[in-house]
């Protein structure tokens, strides 16, 4: 068996674009390079959710073909024709005129498209060039070795609930790598671990002594695909994005309605997970958020055909991550690296993917030990804008923290003035005692909605969240109104009067109670690879 | 001792994408589901791997037919153990019903022998208890017949020890059997802990070679594979919910709702539309098929099993407007049961009067030494030799399990086509271009899971052949006026025919499983907790067990379950038990998905919930809004009486 000499962790765009750059670049020159990319979903783009309005520009330097190639990929991308942004209250909708929508919210000449069909196309693009993408396997920890990365260990398959081997156990296995790519998306597993092995000695070449590093801090997408049976009010080729309406004071975010084809449209919610209340439920934000009249009007006669949440990184600038320490590489999500101005995340995935891949080509053609990659990756995203581009926003999401009328105000000159303004941690955000009291519109119905995800776990396996002090939680309900309840859009969580009684067999894997738990009291670890959601077209 | 494991690359049909359903037809669009490794084969890559591991040098061929991207399926058995991969591809194939693909097999299965093996016979062929698409469990039995071999159905475990035996379920408990003759073909059941793709054997299967066998090349004969050799044909697909009662009734008391209840239990699974029995007339044309119409009379505790004597009634029903007799098959020693408990020779005669009295004309009675114990193969034989002498038109079996393993191997041995666990039977016409059949057997049963519906014609056999899912047909009247003919036939078969020896036979323990409950009473969170769970669904399934003359059992919610209401053998759904009671009375449970799927195939659905609006009642047929606390105690009360008391 050849060894492996680029292990990408994450089967999304931003480790798919990795795989692919190098496979072109190896091949290009003539050489043999092994890539392999790992992923714990089931199959291709179960795990990637976006409201992906995307510009096409970075598909087209990495695939210049991608619209003649023979998938069905490019019928399922529908270009942007018209473009709206509304403000909304209880009831109504007031359209901004179109010269007052900021530069950084016009969408003319991006796309919309699916992130996990495009994650699956990618995917089939990757394998045609020669990369091993293998489904189904989790990677529970870095391996680390005399202060470097040395691959990954998956995690163990076969334990019963109680953590005993089973008849069919199979050992968590190990698998190493020349070098390792983290391209594990939001609050990824193995690059979250990261700070813990920085702080126990791992090098951290891109910080200077004394400089601090913001925590990151994230938004929950809750993301609907609806299909008109009949007429299609909505039409195709628009875009709508909203503010206000469902958000309140305390609560930063804003809605979208996008056509994905003449009979399908995507809705969803996008709310910053620094939210003030602890009974916020997020489902019911978007479920009230379908129900205004406006968005109601928009989707009149439609009916869900799937659903989905995931985190996305919305700290910017000052919250990324390290970009590489010895032995591995940060892309994409796993990074931080998402434009929060532009609301862009995939297209900064596939670049920095890119870079990576540029930089692991240029060390290995050059025949220069891997670790050179780290400070030319560094290198090549500041020479292609990428990291100008966060900069520019880098006060974005941090004014929103402040009001949206400061926000709105810091959006338009934030990059002129010399401001670092800090974030706490979102769970910091939950204040005791805040409640949104909010009743939900219509029939909340969390079994649809779960049902929709696809989402499943082997029930015997022992559960892969874990509270670290159940205690804590008896006395969560008084202050945070044992927030988790409310928070997880999976209703992982649920209180029976005693305790927090666990269903890890709903989780979304979307990373939203490691963020939010108001008592950092809740563990997440992978588990058995090939489980959690489904999705086909978030 | 070396493996061949035969796999087969179906539809994901546990995890089905909402706009996966043809909306306008009721139909499922198999395209748009993952393709997956059919999940009951893990547990013959599992059960395989054990048996090489303990024979040194043994190898292990995995075996498929498919399109060139069936090979998925091999590199996935590849990745959890070690093993070659053997994949039979050819445009010739296409269309393949489950004896064009047992012919088919069974030849790739020759020159694996031949070639993997170096002519060794040594060897286990071994498969999955079905594949959960087609569900029809009839490949494994009808290659075992095109080899001359036998076949043991439901394995659990080899058992240890020297010689090579197998533990497998029996009719009457755990049997351990011994082959005498190699090959063997094992089915065996989802009882081993299915085998993980690891990484690193992932990455070797993908290196692995995999030989890509056509149908020249294995030898197979064109007419013999694909359409070309198929003898059943799917003439129809359709939603399993036409015809079915989707409205809920709603009842204001418990008095009312166990009236409804006692109104609208056995009356059949709901996909029985209520014109299924429109009786056909033959507008004076020449029926397609003449013959007799016959049943297989399946012996059990009491006689004959109530399916057989229920597939008589039908039979006549179906007989009746064409003027043909109705036949009963019975096969014995002397008389007696599949375990091998005989009977008195003076039972038997009683046993061919009972099934005149339930409307046979005509009783064939097999008799010979070597059909005690009861081995498919030697009744499979039986059963064939008086099909071909007297070529019935349609022949039909209990799809119980010994029938199950019979009637593939009869249609097989009878060059007939069979068609699977059938929920709906009826004459009619068929007329398309320049075919026209007149009189056939219109056979319509659940396929993909019971997502779709799919009525099924026999083509190219002499006789058309249908196993029935017990409990769809009611058991006829008996008319002890009636009288009949006793035929006595003596099969052939030569000393040494018999390949197996069933060595022991260990009586069941008093397991049970809430899927052999014909009454399920399952509760949800709604119950509040453990104790009121117990308290409240125990005393009302205990009640209407009693009332209804069945064997009841609690079901759960997973809520429940996690919740620690009770154990999870109890927990109904997707991830849980799949169950098809006559009877399910869902207690404060919201119906979540993964729930329904578990419990929709139910024929009679009942609902308490508090929450009106609560999607459990989209899918009951009989509902109840209120308070669990007060309800359910209320219908405890109203079910204490046996429902023939009440009328």
């Amino acid at each position: 068996m050849p060894p492996v000499d680029v292990l990408i962790v994450g089967a999304g765009p931003a480790g798919l674009s990795t795989a692919i750059r190098l496979r072109q670049r190896v091949a290009a020159a003539g050489r043999e390079c092994s890539v392999v990319v790992l992923d714990k979903a089931a199959a291709p783009g179960f795990h990637n959710l976006s409201g992906a309005i995307v510009e096409p520009a970075a598909l087209d330097e990495l695939l210049p073909d991608w619209r003649s190639d023979r998938s069905r990929f490019a019928d399922q991308v529908t270009p942007v024709e018209r473009d709206e942004l509304y403000v909304l209250t209880e009831r109504r909708a007031v359209r901004l005129p179109p010269p007052l929508v900021p530069g950084a919210m016009r969408h003319a000449g991006d796309v919309t498209l699916s992130v996990s069909r495009l994650t699956a196309f990618l995917s089939e693009r990757a394998a045609r060039l020669g990369t091993e993408v293998y489904h189904g396997f989790a990677a529970r920890e870095l391996l680390v070795e005399a202060a470097r990365v040395r691959g990954v260990r998956l995690v163990d398959a076969g334990l019963d609930a109680e953590g005993r081997p089973a008849a069919n156990y199979l050992p968590g296995e190990e698998v190493p790598a020349a070098i390792t790519v983290l391209a594990d998306g939001s609050h990824g597993v193995l690059s979250s671990q990261l700070a813990s092995l920085i702080s126990s000695g791992l090098a951290d070449p891109e910080r200077g002594p004394g400089e601090v590093r913001d925590p990151q801090v994230y938004g929950l997408g809750v993301k609907a695909v609806v299909q008109f049976a009949g007429t299609n009010p909505f039409g195709n080729n628009r875009v709508v994005h909203t503010l206000g309406f469902p958000t309140r004071r305390g609560v930063f975010g804003g809605g979208f309605v996008y056509s994905m084809g003449p009979r399908t449209a995507a809705v969803g919610l996008i709310l910053g997970l620094d939210w003030r209340y602890g009974d916020l439920d997020p489902r019911a934000e978007f479920e009230a958020y379908q129900a205004h009249p406006f968005v109601a009007s928009l989707l009149a006669g439609s009916s869900l055909v799937a659903t989905g949440a995931r985190t996305i990184p919305e700290g910017g600038y000052y919250a990324l991550g390290p970009l590489h320490v010895p032995g591995a590489l940060l892309v994409g999500d796993a990074a931080g690296l998402v434009n929060e101005a532009k609301l862009k995340g995939v297209h900064y995935a596939m670049r920095s993917g890119m870079c990576a891949a540029d930089a692991i080509a240029d060390a290995l053609l050059a025949g220069e030990p891997a670790d050179g990659a780290g400070a030319r990756y560094v290198r090549l995203l500041g020479e292609r804008g990428i990291l100008a581009d966060l900069h520019r926003a880098r006060s974005y999401r941090q004014g929103f923290q402040r009001g949206l009328v400061p926000g709105a105000l810091l959006s338009t000159v934030g990059d002129r003035l010399p401001l670092h303004l800090h974030m706490p941690p979102d769970r910091q955000g939950t204040r005791p005692r805040a409640r949104t009291a909010r009743r939900p519109p219509g029939h909340a119905d969390g079994a649809a909605f779960l049902a929709l995800t696809g989402t499943s776990h082997r029930e015997d396996e022992p559960s892969h969240v874990t509270l670290v002090d159940p205690a804590l939680c008896a006395t969560c309900g008084e202050t945070y109104l044992a927030a988790c309840t409310h928070f997880c859009p999976g209703e992982v969580y649920r209180w029976n009067g005693e305790q927090i009684v666990l269903s890890p067999s709903n989780c979304l894997h979307c990373m939203t109670c490691t963020v939010k738990c108001p008592s950092d009291n809740i563990r997440w670890r992978p588990p058995e690879g090939g489980e959690g959601p489904r999705y086909r077209q978030l | 001792m070396h493996c061949i494991v035969l796999v087969k690359q179906v539809p994901d049909v546990s995890n089905i994408p909402e706009d996966a359903w043809d909306t306008e037809h009721g139909t499922l669009r198999r395209g748009m589901l993952e393709s997956i490794l059919n999940p009951l084969d893990l547990h013959a890559v599992t059960f395989a791997s054990r048996v090489t591991a303990a024979s040194p040098g043994s190898r292990t061929v995995y075996l498929t037919m498919g399109p060139p991207q069936a090979r998925e399926v091999l590199v996935d058995c590849m990745a959890r153990a070690p093993g070659e991969g053997v994949l039979l591809t050819d445009r010739g194939f296409a269309g393949a019903d489950t004896v064009a693909t047992a012919y088919s097999l069974a030849c790739a299965i020759r020159r694996i022998e031949r070639e993997c093996f170096d002519g060794s016979r040594d060897y286990a062929i071994v498969a999955g208890m079905q594949s959960v698409d087609g569900d029809t469990a009839q490949v494994p039995p009808q290659i075992a017949e095109e080899l001359g071999i036998e076949q043991i159905a439901y394995v659990t475990s080899p058992e240890a020890g020297p010689a090579f035996e197998l533990r497998r379920i029996g009719p009457e408990g755990t049997e351990t059997v011994r082959p005498l003759r190699y090959p063997v073909l094992l089915t065996v059941t989802a009882c081993t802990a299915p085998l993980y793709r690891s990484f690193h054997g992932a990455r070797a299967a993908q290196r692995a070679p995999i030989h890509e066998w056509s149908a020249a090349s294995v030898q197979a004969e064109p007419g013999r594979i694909g359409l070309r050799g198929s003898r059943t044909q799917v003439y129809q697909l359709f939603s399993p919910n036409e015809g079915k009662t989707r409205s809920c009734v709603l009842a204001h008391d418990a008095a009312e709702l166990v009236a409804l209840v006692d109104a609208r239990y056995g009356r059949g699974p709901r996909q029985v539309p209520a014109d299924a029995d429109a009786p056909y007339t033959l507008a004076g044309q020449t029926p397609t098929y003449q013959g007799e119409f016959w049943v297989y009379a399946e012996p059990g505790d009491a006689g004959i099993r109530s399916v057989s004597l229920a597939l008589l009634g039908k039979a006549r029903q179906l007989a009746a407007p064409l003027g043909a007799a109705v036949g009963a098959v019975q096969v014995g020693a002397g008389p007696t049961s599949p375990a091998g408990a005989g009977l008195a020779g003076a039972a038997q005669d009683d046993l061919a009067g009972e099934l005149i009295a339930h409307g046979a004309d005509r009783v064939y009675v097999a008799e010979h030494p070597l059909l005690t114990p009861a081995i498919p193969s030697a009744h499979a034989r039986a059963v064939a030799d008086a099909v071909r002498r007297y070529r019935p038109q349609v022949m039909l079996f209990g799809a119980t399990p010994w029938g199950r393993e019979l009637a593939p191997r009869v249609a097989y041995a009878s060059d007939c086509g069979l068609t699977a666990d059938c929920t709906r039977l009826e004459i009619g016409d068929y007329a398309k271009g320049s075919v026209s059949l007149v009189a056939i057997l219109k056979q319509t049963r659940p396929a993909l899971g019971g997502n779709v519906m799919a009525t099924i014609m026999t083509r190219s056999s002499p006789t058309q052949m249908a196993t029935v899912r017990p409990g769809v047909f009611g058991v006829p009247p008996r008319d002890p006026a009636r009288q009949g003919e006793i035929v006595r036939i003596v099969p052939e078969l030569p000393d040494g025919s018999i390949g197996l020896e069933i060595v022991g036979v260990e009586a069941a323990a008093a397991s049970s499983s809430i899927r052999d409950a014909e009454v399920i009473v399952a509760g949800g969170r709604g119950l509040h907790s453990r104790v009121e769970f117990h308290a409240l669904l125990e005393p009302l399934a205990r009640n209407l067990g009693a009332r209804l003359g069945a064997r009841s059992d609690i079901g759960a919610s997973r809520m429940a379950v996690e919740d620690g209401y009770t154990g999870r053998e109890c927990q109904v759904g997707q991830t849980g038990q799949t169950v098809t009671p006559r009877l399910y009375v869902a207690i404060g449970i919201s119906g979540a998905v993964q729930h329904i799927s578990g419990m929709q195939h139910a024929d009679l659905v009942v609902a308490v919930n508090r929450d009106p609006r609560a999607r459990i009642f989209d899918y009951a047929d009989i509902g109840m809004v209120g308070d669990i606390a007060v309800v359910v105690p209320a219908l405890v009360r109203a079910t204490e009486v046996p429902a023939h008391a009440a009328r």
